[in-house]
């Protein structure tokens, strides 16, 4: 037995000595190190619907137009300038000289075959909804490209900076299965390894023809635990980390290591009442229910003692950030002896039991705690929300896209980083959307009116008409924005994004 | 020099902890006072039983009671810590304490009542495997191999995935994943007795099979399985805390020790306390119901493989 | 002996099949994955496309023939989430996890050797329950409990060791012991018992009447048949394992098949899940069968099916 054991310790020992030693390459001081919760499922980014796959998207793809992240408007990327001719026809001008990885140069038909290949039906790409609203792509010359939209496309712009831009030559030469493991792009950083669910590393890209990154090398590292994550922070194996909870907020501020950056996101998050009935007959389908529910709850004090202060109180779904805000309106006060009321009037006397759905803590952190919360509002008001978990955003997506989330169940809206009140107005409140719970013809013609005129004064008219709609017939539970929280580590300077993008190359190591 | 001791044990002095045993009287003393630390154990069981059982009397506050205003207060030792809840509260605001009481209730009765059934399963099917010969022996253990080959977490995830996170369903699923431990331990007993002689008289003399295994080679097993069991419960409780956390079992705000452990981990770098103590919860009572258990196989049967 | 042989591998085979049976069964009555893979505004047309494409429209037993027919030449099809052969994706994944279960189970014996051997020796003390609830305390402790603890002592407060990842032997370090904790009890206790039925042995006390030094015998003798029931439970914690795993893998960010299967099954990612039980089951029933064959070898008795 002696003998064995030894010979176990042995083969053990040789079997830990030859495990790979890991992308030792390069050096701590030319890496930057991020952290992700889950992996990407695809390096193509029109090909998936994760969010992490947008931003790491950033750093190896450029896109046609792109936001300051400083001003928050949208600037000239991949493209020099833009025009519309007409309603229908915009022109974009594009840089010059500008080369892709592979050295293959860019061209107007590198857009032409990336819009192309996302708007072809037969490639059932997730990203073609985004664009459905651009009609053909036609190249006038090398550096001209004309875009002809199905009617007036106001979001146009703003949707520029939603579609990076691929090689037509590897989208020939290569097809669809290669392109999900080997990006080829025109960004600062490309990439140089994916050990799939573990770690990707990115390697400068020296010939890019914007900023020069600061760091040579990028290590993406994906861990999925969120304290280790906080603890991999503060003991300096990794120097950026999103969505820290408010409430750990402390711990990273306190260890000297590191601290925490936050930015007002354009995520906004609601709850959302089964108005429209997708799930049957239930006593949301009643304003005055819906009136008394918004009226119940004390979101001010969530947002105070929950959250620590971190989110912003609006009025209805749509974000201070987004275009067509209409600051004017204001959230409802919590009052309880008009709740009680209106829910008597509207027949509910001895108050009502129903099915509150929440989860996605990804998504939203601390959401557990504020849904918590809100319900223990809501039994004050004679409500009796059973609070009912789902922990699989999978599964929890799923259900709110067959119309089973109802009566009430937790949500929030990223606007696909698209700065504009119709991003969400059209997904969550518009008849008959998969996401929409909500069904009003009166917010449908408004819907309708902003997305069909270029003119932005009559747009923000528009919006702010629908915005009293909603309000007034409380569409649906209204919240907060969300505010992000990153955690940087002291060996770098990095903001916070207010669009949830993280801009690997403009991370910079601090002075001592 | 060599003696007998009351228990069978040969003993030879001056060799470990073998001590000779003078009188019959004076060796049960000993024994029960051996036993010391097993009825500690069941001392401090049925206290923890107690409180689950009392629990609407003994908790302070209502498990479920949410106050945003006090969340997150530490102990009542520590800085910032009130008399008002003893062990803190949690992330909204719920009493720990009070919460504690009620989760022993889940876990309790979880690990009962799976227990029971997985026993009563697991004996039954090591008694046929032992028994009945070959055929049905390779049949039975073919089958207790793909259970216990088959990963219990997916096994888990189906079925709640298909009937719903409840107790019921936990319960029903930690049951199934337990039976095929008892049958090897079962079988393997049964097969040794089945060649005694009392057992080769009884067919002589014509006893019917159920006879024979129930009124023959069954009360044999009864200290076996007894221990087994309830070692068992320990394990069950451990892994109903596993499949909540997990989110696969009790469904929060509904206390229970596992999802209290799965809500506190975040928090375990700051507000420790809210993962800490269903934690010691579930160490305390696990280490209790095994020093039962060994007290337990000590009194009945010393020369127990356990 | 060949004919036991011949029987044990026919078990196995019967034991692979029914737990890829028992998989696919799962696996298709859980939900539907074309909700999933399909993009937002998809319609009914679409969705019938797709369902079609992925063979979900034929009866469920052609299903099975055809996933049958080509995981035996080792094709599991493609991964629904990533676009990737399953085979592959599982087969990278699977190394890091072995390596941490064995590494797991050397930190498990190297705990449960020294503590059941003490046990053994110093039955019924105060030593031997000391021994039981450190053994205990490993298990009950929850594993993420005791992984973010060390997680913040060796690599927060002491910076001795990189809190997660995989790549260097020190990185093995915390997640083996993590692992190897909650294996220790159960394997300490069969040690323990497999040392004291060794002790009473006739050859021991021949070899103890002979003078040898108490350690000794026990290293000689003792030692090597307390292996019997090690194995055995060793080779039955192999299965247990994966549960241990998955919270292991996930706190230190271990790129194993455990979360890779977990998170597989709430992507609805049927092919990958398939795959991996498939292997996983493979691995463990072949251990299973080593474990059996070579205790059987040494006691004829308890052979299976004999």
């Amino acid at each position: 037995m002696g003998r064995a054991a030894a010979l176990a310790i042995v083969a053990w020992l040789a079997l830990v000595l030859a495990a790979p030693a890991g992308l030792e390459a390069q050096t701590k001081d030319d890496t930057v190190v991020y952290a992700l919760q889950s992996d990407i499922n695809s390096w193509d980014p029109p090909n998936s619907v994760l969010r992490e796959a947008i931003i790491l998207g950033y750093n190896v793809f450029d896109h046609l137009a792109a936001r300051d992240i400083k001003t928050g408007k949208v600037g000239p990327s991949l493209a020099v300038s833009w025009k519309a001719l007409n309603d229908t026809t915009w022109e974009v001008k594009l840089r010059k000289g500008v080369k892709f990885h592979d050295g293959t140069p860019f061209t107007a038909r590198d857009v032409k075959a990336s819009f192309d290949r996302v708007l072809n039906p037969e490639n059932k790409l997730v990203a073609r909804g985004n664009h459905a609203k651009i009609k053909s792509v036609e190249v006038v010359d090398e550096s001209t490209v004309h875009f002809q939209t199905d009617g007036p496309y106001p979001l146009f712009v703003e949707r520029m900076t939603a579609l990076v831009i691929q090689s037509e030559n590897q989208m020939r030469q290569k097809g669809h299965e290669w392109m999900q493991e080997h990006p080829v792009g025109t960004g600062p950083y490309r990439l140089v390894k994916w050990d799939k669910k573990q770690e990707h590393l990115l390697s400068r890209n020296d010939e890019y023809w914007g900023p020069k990154p600061a760091f040579k090398y990028v290590r993406v590292r994906i861990i999925p635990e969120t304290a280790t994550q906080i603890a991999e922070l503060i003991s300096g194996g990794v120097d950026i980390i999103k969505a820290v909870p408010p409430d750990q907020m402390d711990v990273i501020n306190k260890s000297g290591q590191a601290r925490t950056g936050t930015s007002p996101i354009l995520r906004t998050a609601i709850l959302q009442l089964d108005q429209a009935g997708r799930g049957g007959p239930n006593p949301f389908t009643d304003r005055r229910v819906r009136q008394a529910v918004n009226l119940a709850v004390d979101a001010d004090a969530v947002i105070k003692h929950v959250l620590n202060g971190l989110g912003d109180r609006v009025a209805t779904a749509v974000n201070p950030m987004a275009f067509g805000f209409d600051p004017s309106v204001k959230p409802y006060k919590q009052d309880i002896a008009r709740a009680k009321k209106l829910l008597a009037d509207a027949g509910y006397p001895n108050g009502i039991d129903f099915r509150f759905r929440t989860g996605l803590e990804v998504v939203e952190p601390a959401v557990l705690q504020t849904d918590d919360a809100l319900a223990a509002d809501m039994v004050k008001a004679g409500f009796r929300p059973q609070l009912n978990y789902i922990g699989d955003q999978t599964v929890y997506t799923a259900q709110v896209k067959d119309g089973k989330a109802g009566p009430m169940f937790n949500w929030s809206w990223g606007y696909y980083s698209i700065f504009d009140a119709d991003a969400i107005l059209y997904d969550v409140f518009k008849c008959g959307e998969s996401w929409s719970y909500y069904c009003n013809k009166d917010l449908d013609d408004l819907i309708a009116a902003g997305r069909s005129t270029l003119d932005q004064k009559k747009r923000t008219e528009i919006y702010a008409k629908a915005q009293r709609l909603l309000f007034e017939d409380a569409a649906y539970v209204f919240k907060w924005g969300l505010r992000g929280v990153w955690g940087i580590s002291n060996r770098v300077n990095y903001e916070a994004p207010r669009d949830e993008i993280d801009r690997m190359w403009l991370v910079t190591p601090r002075k001592k | 020099m060599k003696a007998v001791g009351a228990g069978g044990e040969v003993a030879i002095k001056g060799v470990g902890d073998f001590s000779p045993e003078p009188t019959a009287a004076r060796a049960s003393l000993r024994r029960l006072w051996r036993l010391k630390w097993g009825m500690a154990a069941a001392a401090l069981m049925l206290l923890i039983v107690a409180s689950a059982v009392l629990a609407p009397w003994l908790a302070p506050y209502d498990p479920l009671a949410v106050d945003i205003q006090h969340r997150l207060a530490p102990p009542v030792w520590m800085d910032g810590g009130t008399p008002k809840h003893l062990l803190g509260t949690d992330q909204v605001g719920r009493d720990l304490l009070a919460r504690m009481i009620y989760g022993g209730r889940v876990s309790l009765i979880v690990g009962v009542t799976a227990v029971l059934i997985s026993a009563t399963i697991g004996v039954l099917t090591g008694l046929t495997a032992g028994y009945f010969g070959p055929r049905v022996d390779w049949l039975i253990m073919a089958l207790v191999n793909v259970m216990l080959s088959f990963p219990f977490v997916l096994l888990a995830l189906a079925v709640i995935a298909v009937l719903g996170p409840s107790l019921l369903n936990m319960i029903i699923v930690l049951a199934v994943a337990d039976w095929p431990l008892y049958v090897r331990v079962i079988r393997a007993e049964t097969l040794a007795m089945r060649e005694r002689d009392f057992v080769t008289a009884g067919r002589a003399l014509g006893m019917s099979h159920a006879r024979i295994v129930f009124r023959q080679i069954f009360p044999n097993l009864v200290s076996v399985i007894v221990v087994i069991a309830t070692l068992q419960v320990a394990r069950v409780i451990i892994l109903e805390s596993f499949l909540s956390f997990l989110g696969l079992g009790v469904q929060p705000p509904t206390p229970a020790w596992g999802n209290m452990l799965g809500e506190g981990r975040v928090y375990m770098l700051n507000s420790w306390w809210i993962a800490a103590f269903p934690g010691l919860a579930i160490f305390v009572t696990t280490l209790a119901i095994n020093l039962m258990g060994n007290a337990l196989r000590d009194w009945l049967d010393p020369h127990m493989k356990l | 002996m060949r004919r036991y042989l011949a029987r044990q591998l026919v078990q196995l085979v019967v034991v692979i099949v029914g737990i890829s049976m028992l998989a696919f069964a799962i696996l298709h009555v859980i939900g539907d994955p074309v909700l999933l893979l399909l993009p937002q505004n998809a319609g009914k047309a679409e969705y019938e496309r797709y369902h079609k494409l992925l063979g979900l429209d034929k009866p469920i037993y052609v299903q099975y023939w055809k996933f049958a027919s080509r995981a035996i030449q080792g094709d599991f099809g493609k991964s629904w989430y990533t676009d990737t052969p399953a085979f592959r994706l599982v087969l990278q994944r699977m190394a890091p996890t072995i390596y941490l279960t064995l590494a797991g189970l050397v930190m498990a014996l190297l705990i449960a050797l020294p503590l059941g051997i003490v046990a053994a020796l110093k039955r019924h003390s105060f030593v031997d329950n000391l021994c039981t609830m450190i053994a205990v305390a490993g298990q009950a402790m929850p594993i993420f409990w005791l992984g973010i603890m060390l997680i913040i002592i060796f690599a927060v407060r002491l910076k001795a060791l990189p809190a997660s990842g995989y790549g260097t032997w020190q990185h093995f370090l915390m997640p083996a012991f993590t692992l190897g904790a909650f294996l220790a009890p159960l394997t300490m206790r069969l040690v323990r018992s497999g040392v004291i039925e060794i002790m009473n042995m006739e050859y021991i006390k021949t070899a103890r009447a002979k003078g040898l030094g108490e350690w000794m015998v026990v290293v000689k003798h003792a030692f090597r048949n307390a292996c019997i029931p090690v194995i055995t439970v060793l080779g039955l914690q192999f299965g247990q394992l994966l549960g241990g795993a998955i919270i292991t893998e996930t706190v230190f960010a271990w790129p194993g098949v455990a979360t890779l299967t977990v998170e597989s099954i709430r992507n609805q990612d049927f092919p990958v899940v398939q795959c991996a039980v498939v292997l996983l089951a493979l691995i463990i029933v072949s251990v299973n069968f080593l474990v059996d064959m070579i205790v059987g070898l040494i006691d004829p008795r308890i052979r299976v099916g004999a």
